[in-house]
């Protein structure tokens, strides 16, 4: 009896002070991360409107009714798969090969690797500016330097055909630097007697790579691939700040949408079912994800 | 054989030092454009000077000088440095404080509560941003710092990166301590947190860089412009006429420079972060 008293006065303290040193980060998480999460699932079901947040009824599924006819939203979704589907392969790619050349190096490597990794240390908002004046179709340093070689000028950022696609090479030039460090940090984990004992069976450079060096970097490549992924879906500073999701909504995409919608024009219902739909298909890709990747949570 | 090498080798180099050249030649005229007159700019455009500053030291920080005059910059610079500072430290006491918790207390509901804080992981905070502005709208926040600065205290990540260190921390060290005395938050304080350098400089540099990166969040809680941070001034002094290059480069400039600094010293942590965590946000 009297041990029982002690040990359950033991575990309230240990609850207690287990909420305690909890308490902060779950009232954060609770207000800007849970509570917008389930005001976005019932608002998605209203017309609320910034502006008059008491005239708010329930609509039921109107809002999803009328996303499914909504032009702008469906360009937004083809724009956005478009840009997932082109950097995937080029910034990825781009990443592993830089990765590589750097690993094979054998002088000057930090000089190469701070080349690759200096457009990381640039935030979206100064990349976007920075490009918009290389890429300015008459005075750009790029068309300059086109023109000099005898090519024909290019309106990039400002043709309908070209704007996804230089959003792409800029994104892909910007993030690629950091991808490549931790496709080397797999390089240098692969151990150098597989390599040694391959080149005394007669190995060449070529089989080396394709049955030592990639399978080896499997884990990493899944790793930096589902990243990339699920980041290239949340797209919106680049052409916020470079097109304004022109020209002719060529570079819309979900997540300026939702902003444009719910903050511009303060229809927070219509925004709200916007984001139900945006935000099950990443947190879809995200478990994937989870899937492939393994080993998260509690074990 | 050895001449098939050494041409591989030669393709090798002079593949790498274009592609050097390719991803490092903004950065280059991005500063050197800074430090030049603005006819300077176009002048030299398409030539090798266009890499080159002015031959004029004196015209080296002509720009700055022109848009501190024009913009207070330096308030900017404060504000971004305040946010960023506030939402370095405040993420690493909040989050380190609720990994302690989930890594060493044996607490009732501590598997559900784990399990919801994973749950919160996948939830893009992105989509979520109007509902999010409610919130803030409601909590009569709106145009404080604490709109900028709260959302960004707490990351399920880095409770995530901080229960997984801390698991490791060795239960002896802990019991040691609890027989001389020391009560939990001493522990946490006096002997985990000591004990977590590698964590914190994980956990402060991304939420420093974050913070310092963050744009379209202020750009919606922040109406007065002597409250902006540096990201959504640069967006505004681009929208302003006149419109110089050579000035846009200054500024885009001093945006940069604190993130070198961050970057060349805290490099090692932000790879060990994302191979670590095993999900890798940036």
């Amino acid at each position: 009896m009297e041990i029982n008293a002690t040990a359950r006065k033991k575990q309230l303290k240990e609850n207690i002070s287990g909420y305690l040193f909890l308490s902060p980060a779950f009232i954060i998480l609770g207000l800007f991360l849970f509570i917008p999460t389930l005001m976005s699932i019932y608002y998605s079901l209203t017309d609320y409107y910034m502006l008059t947040p008491d005239k708010t009824s329930f609509i039921g599924l109107d809002n999803f009714k009328k996303l499914f006819n909504d032009p702008l939203m469906r360009q937004s979704i083809l724009n956005i798969f478009k840009f997932v589907i082109l950097i995937m392969p080029i910034q990825v790619g781009t990443a592993l090969g830089l990765a590589l050349l750097v690993n094979n190096q054998e002088k000057h490597t930090i000089i190469y690797k701070i080349a690759y990794f200096s457009p990381v240390v640039m935030s979206l908002v100064v990349v976007s500016i920075l490009w918009l004046y290389l890429l300015n179709p008459s005075s750009g340093l790029i068309n300059q330097v086109l023109m000099k070689m005898g090519f024909e000028s290019q309106p990039f950022l400002s043709s309908p055909n070209q704007a996804m696609i230089t959003i792409v090479f800029v994104s892909a030039w910007q993030g690629a630097g950091y991808q490549m460090l931790i496709f080397l940090a797999g390089l240098q984990n692969i151990p150098n007697e597989v390599y040694e004992a391959a080149t005394i069976d007669g190995a060449n450079r070529w089989e080396k790579f394709s049955k030592i060096t990639l399978p080896m970097l499997k884990p990493t490549s899944i790793l930096i691939l589902t990243t990339t992924l699920i980041d290239a879906f949340k797209l919106i500073i680049q052409p916020m700040v470079m097109t304004q999701g022109g020209p002719l909504n060529s570079t819309l995409t979900p997540a300026y949408y939702i902003y444009r919608t719910g903050f511009t024009d303060r229809f927070v219902g219509y925004a709200s079912a916007m984001t139900v739909i945006y935000g099950a298909i990443i947190i879809s890709f995200t478990v994937i994800q989870r899937k492939i990747v393994g080993g998260d949570g509690d074990e | 054989m050895e001449m098939n090498n050494r041409l591989t080798k030669l393709v090798f180099n002079i593949l790498s030092i274009m592609l050097a050249l390719l991803f490092i030649f903004p950065l280059v005229w991005m500063i050197v454009s800074a430090m030049k007159p603005e006819a300077a700019i176009f002048n030299d455009m398409g030539t090798l000077n266009s890499f080159l500053p002015s031959q004029h030291i004196s015209d080296w920080f002509q720009s700055y000088k022109t848009i501190f005059d024009r913009f207070d910059i330096i308030r900017y610079l404060g504000n971004s440095i305040l946010y960023a500072s506030a939402v370095t430290i405040g993420s690493i006491l909040i989050n380190a404080s609720a990994g302690y918790a989930f890594a060493t207390i044996d607490f009732k509901f501590k598997k559900v509560l784990f399990g919801l804080m994973i749950a919160l992981l996948v939830i893009p905070a992105e989509t979520i941003m109007i509902t999010k502005f409610v919130v803030v709208q409601r909590l009569n926040l709106i145009n404080t710092p604490f709109a900028v600065i709260l959302p960004l205290l707490s990351t399920p990540l880095y409770i995530y990166m901080f229960t997984v260190f801390f698991r490791a921390v060795s239960k002896e060290i802990q019991e040691a301590a609890m027989i001389e005395g020391a009560n939990k938050l001493d522990i946490f304080l006096k002997v985990m947190l000591p004990m977590s350098k590698p964590a914190i400089a994980t956990v402060g540099t991304l939420s420093f860089i974050m913070s310092w990166n963050d744009y379209i969040w202020p750009l919606m809680v922040i109406t007065n412009s002597d409250r902006y941070p540096l990201q959504v001034a640069i967006t505004n002094i681009n929208n302003t006429e006149p419109v110089y290059i050579n000035q846009i480069m200054a500024i885009l400039t001093i945006s940069t420079i604190p993130l070198i600094i961050i970057y060349v010293f805290f490099q090692k942590y932000l790879v060990q972060g994302m191979g670590a965590s095993g999900t890798g946000e940036k």
